[in-house]
């Protein structure tokens, strides 16, 4: 193997890079490459939504309910083939998917973002102040971890009330006692290294100790979590949106649309559920596969 | 037993400082008195049912009066079923518990099999297929889930009716009961499936499997009774700790398939700002969990006086 390296040209040898190694060591597996370019379609998806779908399906004027519940491949009055059906007001499915995709993923990723902010400022706070701040800190992680999210985010929901805004707020809360407990795990192993010792004996500034040395060395088990909850957001929104106590009505995300073509189900219009439902599994599922091979490829323990 | 006192204690607190946090986001952030009257009331209407529900005095009274009503078991009336909420509640605890049984049962009849036999022969295409399975399990949206189970054994094939509940113990009961228990079985089948898996590759390394093998028993008797009893500690601790989750996610499978539950009233009321039946949801939801945490965390403790002698330490 060695020798193989060895006798490559010198100029083809590009330096050896933390990402480049992650990069080469998380393409490895077929299935993590396939889930990565998968998301990275459906983020290209939602990103150019309005110039990839056929028609603006909350556009009143190309909308018409000549087109209801049109079954899939059946064409529509504007004179495109609905490749997945129409819903009950005679919206174009793979639109309504489209833009669905852009609520659902903006509402995931932005609350993932976030909660891994204010997660990752209280769990530093945690390990490195210790004391009563951190026994404070993780009774509170503790009491909010011992139920399980949902039921966070019902009563959260039930107590802020309906709305894009406090959807996000109860994502939030919901997520950030995660990023905070990952954290401190992992900063408190760190600051008891000599990097941190020798820092100190420089007398650095604490902020600088934190965000320029402890940080960074704590990013891999973060980047691991927040791959894995960004997905957990997106489904719990889904869920919550489904019931009917999350997003409004004016934000269509994926479990919206499923939730509309629920009425639908019985008499066997099965698509105005189905599809949607396929983009959230899809989505869910590719993000669930770059999280766990990331966490394969970051943990020390598995090094081969 | 200075163990058991402390757990206990701790418990209450729990339970105090989460009936405060619920009454005060109930109490503060949503203005009650502006749910409750209706806009052609009179001013001095106004002011006297504040004074009636005791809305003007200050905060820590109004908290402690709700304290002495709740350990009374009075949590309010409902506004729209103008019944006593708790009430209410308890009526359709027994549909969300035997929801809830069903999917636990569900779980572990199908979960131990699948993961031991994943665990036993990882590299076999059967095991393969399993664990990429129980991902797909992790993944699946529950409610989706829900409304394919329907439309594939209720509206296409018509073998399994698609809501409501039947009497229960009757054929038509479990009839009824079969896809909601499926769907809501199916996220901790993903989960018991792994733990059991990872259990049964551990032990299958061990040494009193070995000697089991080596005194020549036969290899049936090697996995039902030396690994089976050694992977069911952690899988039934785990599970226990499952229990309440799958309680609180009965929400979701008792909207689809319109089961009468706890959770679909906590829907109901949700949406209709019906509070005083939301706060005794969360009351007795938040009470449940605290008791079942307490049980596997005494019986964990029981059977492994590690965790005991910790606790002691710390």
């Amino acid at each position: 193997m060695s020798a193989r390296v060895e006798s490559l040209p010198v100029a083809q040898q590009k330096p050896e890079t933390p990402l480049r190694r992650l990069a080469s060591e998380f393409f490895a597996s077929r299935v993590a490459a396939a889930a990565f370019f998968s998301f990275c379609f459906i983020v290209f998806l939602a990103l150019f939504a309005p110039w990839l779908a056929p028609q603006n399906p909350y556009d009143l004027a190309s909308v018409t309910v000549m087109d209801a519940r049109l079954a899939p491949g059946e064409r529509g009055s504007a004179g495109f083939v609905m490749w997945l059906g129409a819903d009950g007001a005679g919206r174009d499915m793979w639109s309504a998917i489209l833009y669905g995709l852009r609520i659902s993923l903006g509402v995931g990723v932005a609350s993932g973002i976030i909660a891994l902010a204010v997660g990752t400022a209280i769990g530093l706070a945690a390990a490195y102040r210790g004391g009563w701040i951190d026994a404070l800190i993780m009774r509170i992680v503790d009491l909010q971890l011992s139920f399980p999210a949902i039921l966070v985010a019902l009563i959260l929901v039930a107590i802020l009330g309906r709305g894009a805004d406090k959807v996000m707020i109860a994502l939030i809360l919901v997520q950030w006692a995660y990023y905070a407990r990952t954290v401190r795990g992992s900063a408190l192993v760190e600051r008891r290294k000599e990097y941190i010792e020798a820092a100190q004996c420089l007398a650095l500034p604490g902020s600088r100790i934190v965000f320029r040395h402890l940080l960074p060395n704590c990013l891999a088990p973060m980047i691991v979590v927040g791959t894995l909850q960004t997905a957990h957001a997106i489904s719990l929104e889904a869920t919550l949106s489904f019931l009917g106590v999350g997003l409004p009505l004016t934000e269509p995300s994926l479990g919206l649309l499923i939730a509309n073509g629920f009425e639908y189900m019985l008499s066997g219009k099965y698509w105005i559920s189905f599809y949607p439902g396929l983009a959230l599994l899809a989505t869910i599922m590719s993000i669930n596969l770059v999280g766990d091979r990331l966490r394969d490829v970051l943990n020390p323990r598995l090094e081969r | 037993m200075v163990f058991v006192i402390r757990r206990v204690l701790q418990s209450v607190i729990v339970v105090l400082v989460m009936s405060l946090v619920v009454f005060v986001g109930v109490h503060l952030v949503g203005d009650p008195v502006h749910i409750l009257i209706n806009d052609d009331m009179t001013k001095e209407e106004v002011e006297r049912f504040v004074r009636k529900l005791g809305l003007d005095r200050p905060m820590h009274e109004q908290y402690l009066h709700f304290l002495a009503n709740a350990a009374r078991g009075d949590l309010g009336n409902s506004f729209v079923h103008n019944e006593p909420a708790l009430k209410l509640i308890v009526e359709r605890m027994p549909a969300t518990l035997e929801l809830a049984f069903a999917a636990f049962l569900l779980a572990i009849v199908v979960g131990i099999p699948l993961g031991m036999y994943a665990g036993l022969k990882p590299e076999s295409p059967g095991s393969r297929a399993i664990m990429a399975g129980s991902i797909l399990g992790f993944s699946l949206p529950t409610f989706w889930v829900g409304l394919m189970l329907i439309m594939v054994f209720a509206v296409m094939l018509g073998w399994l009716p698609s809501t409501g509940r039947g009497e229960f113990g009757t054929w038509d009961g479990l009839r009824h009961l079969a896809l909601p228990a499926l769907n809501l079985a199916l996220f901790k089948m993903a989960l018991v499936t792994r733990l059991a898996r990872a259990g049964t590759r551990e032990a299958a390394l061990q040494d009193y499997v070995k000697f089991a093998r080596a005194k020549g028993l036969s290899p049936s008797r090697v996995v039902l009774v030396h690994v089976l009893k050694n992977i069911l500690v952690p899988v039934v601790t785990v599970l226990g700790l499952e229990l309440g989750g799958l309680i609180a996610f009965s929400v979701v499978t008792e909207t689809v398939f319109a089961w009468p539950g706890m959770g679909k009233l906590l829907i109901d009321s949700i949406q209709r700002l019906d509070r005083p039946v939301i706060v005794a949801y969360l009351v007795i939801t938040v009470l449940m969990f605290v008791v079942i945490n307490l049980v596997v965390d005494l019986l964990y403790a029981a059977l492994d006086p590690r965790v005991r002698l910790r606790e002691m330490k710390a």
